[in-house]
């Protein structure tokens, strides 16, 4: 089902009804396929419809005076990252696709009534809203720290959000990103992500091949990221 | 603008520590390093490893000559 991702994203989070699953399960809207780099919706624009995201990977991201991108979230399957347009109607940041992504689009009054006529639904997602502000509080503090640990934090996060929408087997889970957009979510250069990824390889934290990333050992690289994941506020935890 | 280049190791924590000071009127402006071979494609590339004085230092070149092209132009940016 087209919005399993969206379900097990809120199941993680708390418990809605069968109703309510079932108004969830129902959302439906066109469906739009993505290119990397594409964009959704663009700083200044008014979307009329929010997107729920349904395969890949998308960001949020500005753009400073001197052309560099600056990425501040990460968003998977399951993730409506413009819902915000329900209430603030302008983009105050861009919104785009880096790896090849799926998303429906479901029309601003559509998404209303439901969110009218089911009040708790409301709630799951004002929730979700609330979780990705502290996602935002957490790379603030995070991007502080030494590059090491900023790659070590993103894995163990990505990871256990990839495993939440049950994208993940064991500890393998996918992750297309190039080390460039890795840079620019964390403030450095593709040059120190790159002798990141050496280092962390090197200690046998992680393996990342061919798109898919493998943790080696969780506990060592929780302790590398300085990863306490109880910001991401799941019920259960790897 | 003359830029006088001096070889020096750098501690990086990684395979890439043949580096060289890059001075501008005997100031220290940037600290480049060649990349070693653990980064693939850009290996043998100059990186900004370091910079004084330049807004966002931290670029690849392929070589000497863009690199050093490049923090001139920079410096005459900053100073302007």
């Amino acid at each position: 089902m087209q919005t399993t991702p969206l379900l097990r994203r809120l199941q993680a989070i708390a418990t809605p009804t069968d109703e309510e699953r079932e108004v969830l399960a129902s959302l439906s809207g066109a469906t739009r396929q993505l290119r990397p780099n594409e964009d959704i919706a663009r700083v200044g624009e008014q979307p009329s419809v929010v997107c729920l995201m349904l395969e890949g990977i998308a960001c949020r991201y500005k753009i400073s005076a001197d052309g560099k991108r600056q990425i501040m979230s990460f968003h998977l399957p399951g993730d409506m990252p413009d819902l915000n347009t329900l209430f603030v109607h302008t983009m105050d940041h861009n919104f785009g696709a880096l790896v090849p992504t799926t998303v429906i689009t479901v029309p601003h009054d559509k998404m209303r009534g439901i969110l009218v006529r089911y009040p708790r639904i409301a709630h799951l997602l004002w929730r979700e809203t609330l979780i990705d502000a502290a996602v935002y509080r957490e790379w603030i503090v995070m991007r502080d720290r030494p590059a090491y640990a900023r790659v070590a934090h993103l894995f163990c996060e990505l990871f256990l959000r990839m495993q939440v929408i049950g994208l993940s087997k064991d500890l393998s889970c996918p992750l297309p990103l190039t080390q460039l957009q890795m840079g620019d979510a964390l403030g450095l250069s593709d040059v120190h992500v790159n002798r990141t990824l050496q280092e962390l390889r090197a200690e046998q934290l992680i393996r990342l091949e061919g798109g898919t990333l493998t943790i080696l050992d969780w506990e060592g690289l929780n302790y590398a990221g300085e990863f306490d994941s109880l910001y991401l506020h799941l019920k259960r935890a790897a | 603008m003359t830029l006088r280049l001096e070889p020096v190791l750098v501690d990086t924590g990684s395979d890439d520590e043949e580096g060289l000071l890059v001075f501008s009127n005997d100031r220290l402006v940037a600290v480049l390093v060649r990349l070693s071979d653990q980064h693939d494609s850009s290996a043998g590339s100059w990186f900004i490893e370091s910079s004084f004085g330049i807004r966002d230092g931290h670029r690849t070149f392929p070589d000497l000559t863009a690199a050093q092209e490049w923090i001139s132009a920079a410096l005459l940016g900053a100073r302007r």
